[in-house]
């Protein structure tokens, strides 16, 4: 079943990069089943947790440099098919009858999607509507390649928290955490996208989301929110004076981060209080 | 940074990145400073020691896993002579660029010189534990003078 866990977190990853390739109807689609595969990888996770076995968010890296959108729906396809074969491992027939049931619609509908020429890799480094001096886009570009690994990171670290505590105050903060650095996540990948700089998250370090100390952790959360807000803001500086649009955006993503960090300090005191996680 | 296309390339799909499945030596550059490090793993062959293969993981900024990219695949196929004149060539660029814009490429380079001399250890003594290497410069000038050396992690 580990490995099961990882192919879904692979093809989960490897859709999301589809629908941020994709365009009109089928961008829509890409990003409903990514939501889709994202939970069938929350369960099976959670399988695992309650037959006691030992699992990681290791997976191997996933190649998607396309040039046609119809070159990486066959391999979603194909990447379903195998874990189709691979539920007989599963002993829970609801769970299984639902995973194989969604493959199924899945693989249909990828089949009808419309192929598209792909631009997501060109380096243009140019955003549509936008005209960016050499110094925005530079700057823009490494906060991109930051961040949206840091949003993935955060997923996943909040998700493992999530599914290892039985504590619902906390559940309830670790899943509006999870859902803010998706939308996080889909707005800089879409960027990378559209500047032709895509690219998959890499691999998490074991150590980061096996916390030790979720205290410490939560304290070192609340500084990387801080530097993250700092981010935003310069970089909303540096864009301002070309598109008060991007700029815009980059501060309302700045504040976004001050509610998370608030979160993070209730989640703080509630732990302090009651020492009921992991 | 200059983001030429190579670079890109390398941020966008960082090579040799992740926990190498069969590796018979590692070791770790690390930043006292921040927490951030490198962990490097290798596959040696040989009587004359040769990196067959090499990966690399990484707690740190795009940048340390840009170096990490760029710096296994050059070492790829090195014998550990060749390495470490690599690893000296590279530390010898470095020295020619500020400080604080040195951590990241170091971090490397010492956790791909900790993973050799791992190696090296573990034909004496196969139980010997990963050498893990502390980088001299640091991201924040105020603490740029640690050298500390420490061979268990």
């Amino acid at each position: 079943m580990t490995r099961l866990m990882v192919n879904i977190h692979e093809v989960w990853l490897e859709t999301l990069m589809a629908g941020f390739m994709a365009s009109g109807r089928s961008k829509q689609i890409l990003f409903d089943f990514s939501d889709i595969l994202f939970r069938h990888f929350t369960w099976v996770e959670q399988y695992l947790i309650d037959d006691g076995v030992e699992y990681d968010y290791d997976r191997s890296a996933i190649p998607i440099k396309v040039e046609k959108l119809s070159t990486i729906l066959a391999d979603i396809a194909f990447r379903l098919r195998q874990i189709d074969i691979q539920l007989i491992v599963c002993n829970d027939d609801a769970l299984t009858k639902r995973i194989t049931s969604d493959i199924n619609y899945i693989i249909s509908t990828l089949d009808r999607l419309e192929d598209e020429d792909i631009s997501a890799f060109d380096l243009s480094r140019k955003l549509d509507n936008y005209e960016l001096t050499d110094e925005a886009t530079d700057a823009l570009t490494l906060f991109l390649f930051e961040e949206s690994y840091k949003e993935y990171e955060l997923i996943m670290i909040y998700n493992y928290l999530k599914v290892h505590t039985q504590d619902y105050y906390l559940i309830r903060i670790f899943q509006i955490l999870i859902d803010e650095s998706f939308f996080h996540l889909r707005s800089f990948g879409q960027m990378m996208a559209d500047m032709g700089i895509l690219g998959v998250p890499r691999i998490i370090y074991k150590e980061l989301y096996k916390v030790e100390n979720i205290t410490e952790f939560l304290r070192n959360g609340i500084n990387e929110e801080m530097l993250a807000k700092e981010e935003c803001r310069k970089l909303s500086e540096a864009v301002g004076s070309e598109s008060k649009e991007l700029s815009s955006f980059f501060d309302c993503i700045n504040m976004q981060e001050d509610y998370h960090i608030e979160l993070m300090k209730r989640a703080l005191e509630h732990f302090e209080s009651r020492d009921n996680v992991k | 940074m200059n983001f030429d296309s190579v670079l890109l390339e390398h941020m966008m799909e960082p090579k040799n990145y992740g926990e190498l499945e069969s590796h018979n030596s590692e070791g770790i550059g690390k930043n006292p400073d921040n927490g951030e490090k490198v962990i490097v793993f290798l596959d040696v062959k040989g009587s004359e020691p040769r990196i067959e293969d090499i990966s690399f993981q990484a707690i740190g900024c795009m940048t340390t896993v840009t170096a990490g990219s760029i710096i296994t695949s050059e070492a790829k196929g090195l014998t550990f002579e060749r390495a470490q004149d690599l690893i000296a060539a590279t530390l010898g660029i470095l020295d020619d660029v500020p400080p604080e814009e040195v951590a990241c490429s170091e971090m490397v380079v010492l956790a791909l010189k900790a993973a050799m001399d791992t190696y090296m250890e573990r034909r004496k003594d196969s139980t010997f534990p990963v050498i893990s290497y502390k980088i001299e410069n640091s991201c924040y000038p105020q603490n740029s003078n640690l050298s500390e050396e420490s061979s268990n992690d």
